[in-house]
């Protein structure tokens, strides 16, 4: 009798143990679907209670709150909710309420299109071409026709966003046509920009050396090795190691991309310049003023605990990374500054802005409100919508100043206050010229290092147009010779000496020959032959 | 005939009737299995259909469907991998971190079985048993973190330790120096695994009947012989069966596993020539770059080494000392 009770609890709790089994594997799945059916009715004051929103919504009467889905495929995204006073303006102006997802890794999306579950919204930099499909994205052409006939795009923009099939699926914010760069002196460049900061004291203690070259540099680094052998003299942010240093020597391209040479379209890495820039960086190194470990970097914030601790006497990166670098030293109570140094050290130093776009939205097919979509970006694009996203709330954050700039009233380093307003960061439509007038903070040395910068760039969106496509040939072999690159290029810079640095460089061209360099020029240059015509 | 089927069928039903018995009686035991299976029928054997990927132009736009739709290709991953410029680095690196770890992992664990053993103060050895498989339900991502700490030539403990009481003059570059990464990536396998294999032959041991060391000592035998003698023997086929297993998941780590995780997260752009292995590079240039149909095929080839080395150890192992898997 005691057995067969035993036996019996033993079965049910197997059965039991068997379910949750089975329907912890559903619970995904039905979770997902049950959010789905959610969201297609969604009120948003029902959902929200303390949302501004609930008052726009009765203000406006029957206007239902539309939630869209977006998903953010830029994993740094600072900003994960649709909150602060610019999101809400938005919501007020076009009933559109964003529900944010940001991408773990640069491996979601790809799955999320795999898969066929996507959201209504997507704001991407990548895998653009395979989104703009008509199977997968609403083209903005149609709907533009359909729902907002008054929206206005200008045509270059079309045209550098124009796919094969002739439909343009997004318009990428951060582009400007060369006119536009022109007639807005004010607009400078974004943070994409490389800046090294000095540490403000020791340049002091060492009597202020000039810094005209790229020798005095690299000599300012050797007083410092020698005055103070306790600090690395430079240290680079992992994502920015090179540009800076190839602006100086005049090399117009970043790695991965292109430039061009008579006319014609080359792969960067065959740059009659580069073997000299190799070389530079293996001196740095060879001189003990860059780390080994540098190039091991796990994440983009130990250059800053190294500046910030006072650990290191220069820190590359961006633009902006003194004065980011000093609101944290202030914040931890250090007594150094960090400054800039200027952004040309050689007669050569040249940037060629190829831009033609940075980040895009895109309209899914799985969207539940097109017309509303269509329109959201309609807003951002206006003058009033760009200027909002970009400044803040007209009058509590920016005023218009008349030599055509807007005089913030906040800090645009201060990242906290920024980014909890939601300034800047909703740009899903956006253009390089209000973002670059973000940027004109006159006495500030971020805007001192970009206005240097603009001085030295010329602008070639035809170059930045020779773009590989998803499984394409030419996708294939541009990957492999870039992650051959990667691997290579750290053996160069570490090398023991001059004739070893060389002999790896060679190596490594002869490397990207055999991956198929040359096939992918020839390529390059025919699409850049093509995409010319865009911009006459 | 008609004698055959008159007789037959009360033989049949009978023999069904017994099968039928035998069930209801495991019944317990057979859900136990049923639910295995269930497991390995989603998890291991439906999945297993994609690897027709590896011979198909398959591209992801298409969604799962595309599996089935995209057109064949043959070979042409296969052989775009094996004429890859780094195909010899990486296979090299795949293989040698691999047999490093069945040579330095495998037998760890049974010399700290047999060390523990013999360790009369119970509570020193409970503490040492705990202790020593901690560190298997730390992620490998915490591991590498903890590993920066303590070996970083620029902040690592050991490094200023070791160049305060002058053993070296220079720190050393453990982590970012193509020459130390199979020794880190090893070592630190088997610090963090080690324990945790050690209960299964602590677990054989204690099944060795007391009597036969009861009886060694009375012939004579000292510590080290009734290790020998008794100990060894007594786990030998525990032993075997471990090894037969480490050596089918061998190019994935073996018995402490991990190589993925620790080339992925202790590799870095300097160490890179010797901690890229195959698993990562399918990851980075396949996985990563959307070129699923490249990444299945990479992947296909390190199983089918893997099935050979499993194969021909399971032959080997019933040759050599007659127990077997199967």
């Amino acid at each position: 009798m005691r057995n067969q009770r035993t036996k019996m609890l033993v079965l049910s709790l197997s059965i039991i143990m068997m379910l949750t089994i089975l329907s912890a594997c559903s619970g995904g799945n039905s979770g997902e679907g049950s959010n789905k059916g959610n969201n297609t009715s969604t009120n948003v004051s029902a959902e929200d209670p303390d949302a501004d929103n609930s008052g726009t919504e009765t203000a406006d009467g029957n206007q239902d709150v539309e939630e869209l889905t977006l998903f953010i495929n830029h994993s740094w995204y600072p900003i994960k909710e649709w909150k602060g006073s610019v999101a809400d303006k938005i919501t007020e102006k076009t009933g559109v309420k964003l529900k944010v997802t940001v991408a773990t890794d640069d491996k979601q999306l790809p799955l999320m299109i795999a898969s066929g579950d996507l959201p209504d919204l997507i704001f991407t930099a990548s895998d653009i071409d395979r989104l703009s499909n008509s199977n997968i994205s609403y083209p903005w052409n149609e709907l533009v026709e359909k729902y907002a006939p008054n929206f206005e795009i200008d045509p270059t923009r079309i045209a550098i966003n124009t796919m094969e099939d002739g439909n343009f699926y997004t318009i990428r914010n951060a582009f400007a046509t060369k006119q536009e760069w022109e007639n807005n002196k004010y607009a400078l460049g974004n943070d994409g920009t490389p800046g090294i900061a000095v540490r403000e004291d020791i340049m002091k203690e060492l009597g202020n050396p000039e810094l005209k070259t790229l020798d005095d540099f690299v000599k300012l680094l050797g007083m410092v090795k020698e005055k103070h052998p306790e600090l690395v003299p430079l240290v680079m942010d992992k994502n920015w190691i090179e540009s800076y240093f190839m602006t100086q020597f005049g090399i117009e391209a970043g790695f991965g991309s292109w430039y061009e040479n008579e006319g014609k379209a080359e792969y960067y890495l065959k740059h009659p310049k580069m073997l000299e820039f190799f070389k530079f960086m293996n001196s740095l190194y060879r001189n003990g003023f860059i780390l080994a470990e540098n190039f091991a970097h796990a994440n983009d914030q130990i250059d800053d605990e190294y500046a910030v601790s006072g650990k290191a006497f220069a820190h590359s990166h961006t633009v902006s990374v003194a004065e980011r670098d000093n609101i944290s030293t202030k914040q931890n109570g250090a007594a150094y500054t960090f400054k800039m140094i200027p952004s040309s050290l050689s007669e050569e130093a040249v940037r060629v802005n190829t831009g033609v776009g940075w980040s895009g939205t895109f309209i899914t097919k799985n969207n539940k409100n097109p017309e509303k979509s269509i329109k959201l970006l309609q807003f951002l694009a206006s003058d009033e919508g760009k200027k909002l996203t970009m400044f803040g709330i007209e009058g509590e954050h920016w005023t218009w100043n008349e030599e055509g700039y807007p005089n913030l009233k906040y800090n645009t380093a201060d990242s906290d206050f920024v980014n909890s307003n939601g300034i800047k960061w909703w740009f899903l439509y956006s253009d390089a010229i209000v973002e670059g007038l973000w940027g004109y903070v006159p006495g500030t040395q971020t805007t001192q290092a970009l206005l240097e910068t603009k001085a030295i760039t010329t602008y070639k969106p035809e170059v930045g147009m020779i773009q590989v496509k998803a499984d394409s040939e030419e996708k294939t072999i541009k990957t492999k010779i870039d992650e051959m690159v990667t691997n290579e290029k750290v053996k160069i810079y570490l090398a023991k000496s001059d004739e070893e640095a060389v002999q790896r460089y060679e190596t490594m061209m002869k490397n990207a020959e055999k991956i198929g360099l040359q096939k992918l020029d020839d390529w390059a240059n025919k699409t850049y032959e093509e995409k010319q015509s865009l911009f006459k | 005939m008609n004698f055959e089927t008159k007789w037959a069928t009360p033989f049949k039903a009978k023999r069904h009737q017994i099968l039928w018995k035998r069930f209801k009686k495991q019944i317990v035991l057979q859900l136990f299995v049923g639910m295995g299976m269930v497991f390995l029928l989603i998890f291991s054997f439906t999945p297993m259909f994609g690897v027709v990927m590896a011979f198909k132009d398959y591209s992801i736009v298409t969604g799962i469907k595309g599996i089935f739709t995209s057109d064949w290709v043959g070979l042409k991953y296969f052989d775009e991998f094996v004429n890859d410029y780094r195909f010899g680095q990486i296979v090299r690196n795949t293989l040698i971190l691999s047999f490093l770890k069945v040579i330095f992992a495998f037998p760890a664990p049974i010399l700290f079985a047999i060390l523990l053993n013999e360790v009369r103060h119970m509570a020193f050895k409970r503490f040492v048993q705990t202790v020593s498989y901690l560190p298997h339900f730390i992620s490998w991502v915490v591991v590498v973190g903890i590993a920066f700490s303590f070996l970083s030539a620029d902040i690592g403990i050991i490094n200023k330790l070791m160049v305060k009481i002058g053993l070296i003059d220079m720190p050393m570059d453990i982590l970012t120096n193509a020459n130390y990464f199979w020794g880190l990536a090893v070592g630190s396998a088997v610090w963090k695994e080690m324990g945790w294999w050690t209960i299964i032959f602590l677990a054989a041991i204690a099944g060795i009947n007391p009597a036969l060391y009861e009886a060694a000592e009375i012939d004579g035998a000292g510590r080290l012989a009734r290790i020998r003698h008794v100990t060894f023997p007594g786990i030998k086929g525990t032993i075997v069966v471990v090894l037969i297993l480490t050596i089918g998941s061998i190019l994935g780590g073996g018995l402490v596993g991990s190589n993925f995780e620790q080339a992925y997260l202790l590799g870095n752009d300097v160490n890179n020539p010797t901690s890229e292995i195959v698993q990562t590079y399918a990851f980075k240039v396949g996985l990563a770059d959307g070129r699923f149909s490249y990444a299945a095929a990479i992947d296909l080839i390190q199983s089918i080494i893997s099935v050979l080395l499993i194969f021909s150890s399971n032959y080997i192992a019933k040759r050599v000392s007659g127990s077997s898997l199967f």
